[in-house]
């Protein structure tokens, strides 16, 4: 299970909210994530947490920065709202481009990108609210607007475009550390094999093993958790060494 | 149309440097001697084009915030009482940052703080979810009053209709309710979370950690049926209504007298703890229950500013538009204030969103004060100043804005 640091960036800032509400900062994204990667991070995700709000995409600079030092796989998400767009931070280093938001407007984009970057780059990225038991919808704006869309008919929907992977975040286990949102992403994995990054409410090892108990994911992303040094990647790691064996 | 403001508020419209409100943010007022609304004192902008409430954020810099603290502690050692008896009151809706300061003052400063909550006109499902987390979650006692529907829904309509002010009788409730509850059940202290100042009353109303009695006691000689509701007294209402002088028993306010007699103090938490909105939201969240609403609010980008009320959209619906301030305009000019968002930022988001029609609830506000939606239009049209609005290819467009 691959282990990946999700970094909330506002302009030069890592932030870190709750439910995706709230700007506070955190640190600067270049010592952070350097630090992440040094203690053995798979990969990283940035997550330009104002792109859609504001109608821009700042991370090409920082995702330039990053890659002088950092030599794991990038994903960016935010803001990508056009082939010029994806072009421009994949020109730039980033490995990987997660869409949401623009998705809504031109679901085409997707198939586009796919086509163009291969499978491996593009990943659909949800933000799942729970509606009711058994049941999500699918947010758009960082967790801001409705989409009144189904997030199980969502994942069907989007399955002819090719995404490489599924970035779910739920909204409602996001900076609660309470642990993830499990029939979520066991309903989800019920219904598509592409390979899934499970975030949202990671607080403690025993999470790890209780999301494994019911959805069989490919990575888990996490922030909070780290960003306030209440675990390190490599405790994770050992942890899941000793529940695999 | 000649220009000018329904509301006395200055005929040109000019935005502070540093935040996005404008000279048209009317200033606190005595809700129930508010006859008609049309004398009201906006923000003060200075001439070096500074708005008093980014001043008084300056000033905060260089308050010490450590003595503040130790001050508060012994103020409340005067009132802590240690026998199981509430001995401090915390007007609350169960919105954060009351949830923050009734939970601060019983975990750090060891008070036995009672909440005292004046029942929104409309819960939301999140602000009833909130408002028993804060029970439930956060351990604090809550005193829920909840004044007659069908009268509160009558006033309500009235104060839309004469005032273009639905939310009026809240207010007024909210304000009252904390120092009458006090008086019933012997509690000498009601303290306030953030003061108003913070967001541009006078200045000097921040000197102090007091809040004036004017707000909420009323003269001794003063006649209860004076009081008004969207401009209408209590009198006229009897004379007009089938309602009687009891149904507006929750309604009123104390007297000085009796303010004086039983030592009823009013403070802000504001002055000594360092008053920052967003963190009042992480702290809501992680000790009290507090949820953000599940989608942002019409008129704004925010999920964490009052979300207990349904009525609250349509409330900024009219300060936009009878000053020309809508939702976004509030919580931007305070996000950046408090350093979340820089003045770019907040214009953008000024130009996104201030304004949105109150769509999610609108059918619920009608409904709730009993007018059509033709009654509605007409009203609003009436409430634009001619200063602000003029009407381009048959849409409103505002003639002074920050964009």
């Amino acid at each position: 299970m691959r282990i990946i640091p999700r970094l909330d960036i506002k302009n030069d800032n890592v932030i870190k909210g709750i439910n995706f509400e709230g700007l506070r900062v955190v640190g600067n994204p270049n010592e952070i994530a350097k630090k992440y990667y040094e203690e053995g991070a798979d990969e990283l995700i940035y997550s330009d947490c104002v792109a859609s709000l504001y109608g821009r995409n700042s991370l090409t600079d920082l995702v330039k920065r990053a890659v002088k030092d950092i030599f794991i796989p990038i994903t960016v998400a935010g803001g990508i709202r056009t082939e010029i767009d994806a072009n421009l931070l994949m020109q730039n280093g980033s490995d990987k481009l997660a869409i949401n938001t623009e998705l809504f407007n031109n679901e085409e984009l997707g198939g586009q990108l796919v086509k163009k970057f291969g499978s491996q780059s593009i990943i659909l990225s949800i933000q799942a609210k729970k509606i009711s038991k058994n049941s999500w919808e699918a947010y758009k704006n960082f967790g801001r607007d409705k989409t009144n869309m189904d997030v199980i008919e969502w994942v069907k929907k989007m399955s002819v475009y090719n995404f490489g992977e599924l970035l779910i975040t739920s909204i409602d286990a996001d900076g609660i550390s309470n642990g993830f949102d499990v029939e979520l992403f066991e309903k989800i994995c019920q219904n598509t094999n592409i390979p899934i990054i499970a975030c949202g409410g990671f607080g403690k090892l025993d999470h790890i093993k209780e999301l494994k108990k019911y959805a069989n994911v490919d990575a888990i992303s996490l922030s909070k958790a780290l960003h306030y040094k209440k675990i390190t990647i490599n405790e994770i790691k050992n942890f899941l060494k000793k529940i695999d064996e | 149309m000649k220009n000018f403001s329904l509301y006395g508020l200055p005929e040109k419209v000019s935005f502070c440097k540093l935040c996005v409100i404008s000279n048209q943010r009317p200033s606190s007022t005595i809700e129930f001697k508010n006859s008609d609304g049309k004398n009201k004192s906006g923000i003060a902008i200075d001439d070096k084009g500074i708005c008093d409430a980014c001043s008084y954020t300056k000033k905060k810099l260089e308050i010490d915030w450590k003595k503040r603290e130790k001050q508060l502690f012994e103020f409340l050692s005067k009132y802590r009482k240690n026998n199981g008896e509430p001995d401090c009151i915390v007007p609350s809706s169960g919105g954060k940052d009351s949830s923050f300061t009734a939970h601060i003052l019983k975990n750090k400063y060891k008070m036995n703080p009672l909440t005292v909550t004046w029942a929104p006109s409309m819960w939301t499902e999140i602000g009833f979810e909130n408002f028993n987390n804060l029970s439930k979650i956060g351990g604090i006692n809550n005193l829920l009053i909840t004044p007659n529907g069908k009268l509160h829904r009558y006033l309500t309509k009235t104060s839309f209709l004469n005032l273009g002010h639905p939310f009026q009788p809240f207010i007024h409730g909210q304000k009252i309710i904390g120092p009458k509850i006090a008086k019933k059940l012997n509690i000498q202290l009601i303290i306030y979370g953030e003061n108003q100042a913070e967001y541009g009353n006078k200045l000097e109303d921040n000197l102090t950690y007091y809040m004036n009695n004017q707000f909420f006691c009323v003269d001794d000689n003063f006649n209860f049926k004076d009081i008004k509701f969207g401009g209408k007294s209590i009198q006229n209402i009897l004379d007009e209504k089938n309602f009687n002088f009891n149904d507006f028993g929750a309604y009123l306010p104390l007297r000085k007298k009796e303010v004086l007699e039983s030592k009823i103090q009013m403070i802000f938490l504001g002055y000594f703890e360092k008053w920052d909105p967003q963190e009042c939201f992480y702290y809501a969240s992680e000790n009290t229950g507090f949820k953000p609403a599940k989608e942002r609010s019409d008129g704004t980008y925010s999920k964490y500013t009052e979300i207990d009320d349904k009525i609250v959209p349509m409330h900024f619906y009219t300060t936009y538009i009878k000053f020309g301030i809508g939702r976004a305009t509030y919580d931007a000019a305070q996000e950046i204030r408090n350093n979340k968002i820089t003045r770019e930022e907040g214009k953008n988001l000024v130009k996104k969103f201030d304004g949105e029609f109150p769509k999610t609830y609108f059918k619920d506000f009608l409904d709730y004060i009993d007018i059509s939606e033709n009654e509605f239009f007409k009203k609003i049209d009436d409430l634009r100043s001619p200063h602000l609005w003029e009407k381009k290819d048959s849409k409103w467009v505002l003639k002074q804005s920050i964009i």
